[in-house]
């Protein structure tokens, strides 16, 4: 597909010095790429292959690698049928299609927040980003206890305003994927608006004062000026919090491992669970192809909306 | 935004006499600030926890309800955590290390890579993008083992550069820089190449400028990143005096795998210091990128 | 099957063939979950000084998930490692099975001072086939422990032996308006059907055994009673790892659980209270009175050690003359090789008396010798585990009915089973 536009922008302007420039534009951007690409194909796809591998094998670690018996497509074939993994599925969608959005949205506005000059700023951006630095194990302890049914916080400012009949939270199958919801949120709305307000700085500002003179509003400037500037961001932030979110267990362990009876155990923590609970390695390898497929799929969708936004040239 | 940046401009001239419009924009400094600021409460919230319970017995960090201002408090943990036996600090040193090799190995090869994917053309480059964007998809819990068997056969088991050498080629940073750089205009590359600049001057002296701002914010993601990091060393580090933070709290945990509150809340405390104080040493180079988008 | 066909992608990861290191054939290598400054290192400086030709570096890992995970990883990856601990059954049969644990049947046999792990009736080994591959180093004698001076204000005696009915009822009658009867109730179809409970003598699921039922059904019904500590809680708070905290707050006045559990009961600088506590046996039921507690902490050798006799010196030590240096961190040895008194001064602290009716727990742990269980059928143990634990939850917290929540169990046991015979 490159193919088809790579030498158009230049030979579009032939120039005298257009000679002087190294070999083919081809060399340049592989030589560009070469130190990235030769360390992620030595660190990550190697032992990616031998995962993949893995998914077509019955393989429990312990048993060493003389212990890996192929079994073909049975671990798939299992996968499809399997009950768990679709109650995982269906848990992953409304975790990640919940949280993943709102973070956005809500890491957005906290950074055009943040980006207006507001009184001790640089520490507000600190505090905002706080949650994504501290230990999991802090974060988990905190909202155990501010999530407690009977006397925690949350409850206390919900009754508070006259509310009755409070969730039992993490002691409640209906309750702890909502929490667990707004948890994600809460610590990675800082990681999404630090990477919003370096986008930010990069933002148009004579496009701004001209959008002023013609009497534009802020909210017509913000659709036509801001948001389209922060479209690779919010792309890119779409596709990492949502593989991260449907990766990223350690909330999950911590604080509810899976429960109460299977209520949160969502797909990564259900890999989690058959690959390092009960060394299932092979299973387990399968399970993160087929999530693989899928989430690939909606990832490739979404790179294809932002194509059609012709922001790639 | 224009109110923002005449407000900026402002703030040299704060004492002197002020406008309507500066009156004006200083009243709504605070109309935003205030809300904020209450908001920022609720995320201090863990990091306010942390420390009580550092200062707390371990019995009272888990009473019910939340006993915020430790009684009596008591600095034992700290003492404990840096001078006793089993003290942070070498695992401290090693994580420096890690993260600063990291950090600028990541964001070296990143940015690089970055650039040629939105910004230069090339056979194959598409393909190879998403072949980068698919393995970020692999869940990177599956890859620990697989890693585990191959870094001992490359003799990298057990050494820093287990945890140095995957962390500064990554798929993750690579795809950030690319959406930074898809966003810039390709004028100036154009104009650049009229007047005979080769592409790595273009990299280097007109775009990577423009790039500060997301570099920094990379910077403190990679760090964050390496400084967290739990499941790597686990697997491919088993000696002691190669421990990086995160493991060397494991030394805090009882024979039953539980972590003693005070303790384990000290150390992370202590632990966090360095990364906010990156932090707020490259927050300031999204503000200062400002000056550079007058420039264009 | 297929072994050799299955190091394909993999196979081109390892082709440079097994990187073990190796260090001095003086050097012992040891990984076990204690920390070092709770017995094991004054145990390996002690085993130093009886053999100063040799030395041994203690590894700890962290006995959960991930430190077994690290564990398992090493054994596999040819990391030099001659004598490790395994503490959870779930490890166990992992371990066991796939020949991580060198075969000392022979070795065990030949001395008269270990003859004890050889009974099979009561086995202090893990047996496979006949032959030992692990031997249990300490005794975890399950007990109930008793806010005493609850107790007594209730006008009850420290029962020396009773049931699991009179249980409840000594639960009901120190009931108060702020403070439970008990944490939770002992493992009853434990008490009646001892080791491998969860399957029948055939190897099949053995959730139908009418106990489970009834187990599950009492302990929701003495939830909503309010006699026992309310589930939700439990689950709210994560208190099955932090269930010192409420006893010590007299949040319930009886409790089932193990020595290592006693520390916390003589610590008044971070545990402080004003009561002392005493030890009351584990119920027993019409149907049996085994002790819910095991034989447990197994050490094993590493087949691929390359110092076989040096590695079985050293476990020797550590079960026999060793026994001494791990008492103090609350271990119970195997073969009782410590003297009762000394072992109580270990597991009650400096100052017994102010905290502890010594003599209650002289009687239960040591002079009732507890009846102790290793379980040998460990098929599909992990999953099993997550099943009732599960189930559990969802049924006392009172969203699923105890029928409901055992017909699950029976039916995840008997799939899970099923996998593994299909597999084997």
């Amino acid at each position: 597909m490159a193919t088809v536009t790579a030498p158009a922008p230049t030979r579009s302007v032939p120039a005298p010095g257009n000679r002087r420039r190294l070999g083919p534009p081809d060399r340049v951007g592989w030589l560009f790429i070469l130190p990235n690409l030769v360390g992620v194909a030595l660190f990550t796809f190697v032992p990616l292959v031998s995962v993949v591998v893995l998914a077509f094998t019955d393989w429990n670690l312990v048993s060493g690698l003389g212990g890996i018996e192929f079994i073909g497509a049975d671990n798939f074939t299992n996968v499809l049928a399997d009950p768990l993994f679709w109650g995982s599925v269906g848990r992953t969608v409304v975790y990640a299609g919940v949280s993943v959005p709102l973070t956005v949205l809500f890491g957005m506005a906290l950074a055009l927040a943040l980006d207006r000059d507001v009184p001790g700023r640089g520490a507000l951006r600190a505090v905002f980003f706080m949650p994504y630095i501290v230990s999991t194990v802090a974060i988990g302890m905190t909202w155990l206890m501010l999530m407690n049914p009977s006397a925690g916080l949350v409850n206390q400012v919900l009754g508070a305003f006259g509310l009755t009949d409070l969730p039992a939270w993490f002691a409640s199958s209906y309750w702890a994927l909502p929490a667990l919801i707004v948890i994600a949120i809460w610590s990675g709305v800082g990681y999404a608006a630090v990477i919003y307000l370096s986008a930010l700085q990069d933002a148009p500002t004579d496009l701004y004062e001209a959008a002023e003179m013609d009497g534009a509003g802020p909210w017509r400037r913000f659709r036509t000026i801001t948001w389209p500037s922060l479209l690779p961001t919010t792309v890119f932030l779409m596709v990492t919090l949502f593989i991260g979110t449907s990766q990223g267990f350690g909330l999950v362990a911590l604080l509810t491992a899976g429960g109460p009876g299977d209520a949160t155990t969502v797909l990564s923590f259900y890999m989690y669970q058959t690959g390092f609970q009960f060394y299932r390695f092979g299973y387990a390898a399968a399970i993160g192809m087929v999530t693989f497929v899928g989430v690939l799929a909606l990832t490739l969708a979404m790179w294809r909306a932002q194509r059609g936004k012709a922001l790639n040239d | 935004m224009t109110d923002a940046t005449l407000t900026r401009v402002s703030d040299g001239t704060r004492r002197s006499n002020l406008t309507p419009r500066q009156r004006r924009s200083r009243r709504n400094r605070w109309l935003w600030g205030i809300p904020l600021w209450l908001l920022a409460l609720a995320f201090l919230a863990p990091f306010a926890w942390m420390v009580s319970t550092s200062l707390k017995s371990n019995l009272d960090a888990f009473s019910i309800p939340m006993q915020w201002i430790p009684d009596p408090a008591q600095w034992d943990s700290y003492v404990e955590v840096l001078t006793g036996e089993n003290s942070i600090l070498p695992a401290f040193a090693n994580s420096v290390i890690v993260a600063v090799a990291r950090v600028l190995g990541e964001v070296l090869t990143a940015t690089m890579a970055g650039y040629a994917f939105a910004r230069l053309h090339f056979r194959g480059r598409d393909k190879v993008f998403l072949a980068y964007l698919a393995t970020s998809i692999i869940p990177a819990q599956l890859l620990l083992v697989p890693r585990f068997i191959y870094f001992q056969q490359l003799s990298l088991y057990d050494t820093l550069w287990a945890l140095i050498l995957p962390g500064m080629f990554t798929v993750l940073g690579t795809f950030l820089m690319r959406q930074f750089f898809v966003a810039q205009p390709a004028a100036f590359a154009e104009a650049a190449r009229i007047d005979g600049a080769n592409e790595w001057q273009i990299f280097w002296r007109l775009y990577l400028p423009m790039a500060t701002p997301v570099i920094s914010a990379l910077g403190i993601l990679a760090f964050v990143w390496s400084w967290n990091d739990y499941e790597t060393p686990l697997v491919l580090i088993s000696s002691p005096e190669v421990y990086t933070l995160p493991l060397s709290l494991t030394g805090f945990a009882d024979e039953q795998g539980a972590l003693s509150p005070n303790l384990s809340m000290a150390a992370s405390v202590v632990s966090i210091i360095p990364v906010l104080i990156v932090f707020l040493l490259l927050q300031k180079r999204f503000v200062q990128a400002l000056t550079h988008t007058g420039i264009k | 099957m297929g072994g050799a066909l299955g190091l394909g992608a993999l196979g081109a990861l390892t082709a440079c063939g097994q990187g073990t290191s190796t260090s001095p054939a003086t050097t012992l290598n040891v990984w076990g979950g204690v920390p070092p400054e709770s017995g094991p290192g004054a145990l390996v400086e002690a085993f130093e000084a009886a053999h100063p030709e040799y030395s041994v570096v203690y590894t700890r890992f962290i006995n959960d998930d991930r430190g077994n995970l690290k564990l398992d990883t090493a054994l596999q990856g040819g990391v030099d490692i001659d004598v490790y601990f395994t503490y959870s059954m779930e490890s166990m049969a992992l371990r066991a099975g796939s020949g991580l644990a060198l075969d000392v049947t022979d070795r065990v046999e030949s001395d008269p001072e270990l003859e004890p792990f050889l009974d099979t009736e009561a086995p202090k080994a893990y047996w496979q086939d006949g032959r030992v591959s692990a031997l249990a180093t300490t005794r975890e004698p399950n007990m109930v422990v008793a806010n005493l001076d609850r107790l007594e204000a209730a006008g009850l005696d420290l029962p020396t032996e009773w049931t699991v009915e009179e249980f409840v009822d000594t639960a009901r009658a120190l009931t108060t308006a702020t403070t439970y009867g008990s944490y939770q109730l002992p493992d009853v179809p434990r008490v009646g059907l001892g080791p491998n409970y969860w399957f029948t003598s055939d190897g099949t699921s053995n959730f139908t055994d009418p106990r489970f039922l009834e187990h599950y059904t009492r302990g929701r019904d003495l939830i909503s009673d309010g006699v026992l500590f309310p589930w939700t809680e439990v689950l709210a708070r994560q208190l099955e790892a932090y269930q010192q905290n409420a006893f010590i707050a007299e949040e319930f006045a009886l409790w089932v659980t193990a020595p290592f559990s006693l520390r916390y009961l003589y610590d008044p600088t971070n545990y402080p209270h004003e009561f002392r506590a005493a030890a009351a046996p584990i119920p027993t039921s019409d149907t049996g009175s085994w002790n819910t507690g095991v034989f447990g902490n197994f050490v094993m050798i590493n087949p691929r050690s390359t110092k076989h006799d040096l590695a079985w010196e050293f476990v020797r030590f550590w079960i026999t003359e060793g026994s001494q240096f791990m008492a103090p961190g609350g271990k119970i040895p195997t073969l009782q090789n410590v003297d009762t008194d000394q072992m109580l001064d270990s597991l009650l602290g400096p100052d017994a008396d102010d905290w502890f009716d010594t003599d209650s727990f002289r009687r239960v742990l040591f002079d009732d010798d507890p009846e102790l269980f290793v379980d040998t059928n460990l098929t599909a143990f992990p999953e099993i585990t997550l099943a009732v634990e599960q189930q559990r939850d969802v049924c006392w917290i009172g969203e699923r009915s105890p029928q409901d929540a055992v017909a699950s169990m029976d039916a995840q046991a008997t799939a899970a089973i099923d996998r593994y015979g299909r597999d084997s």
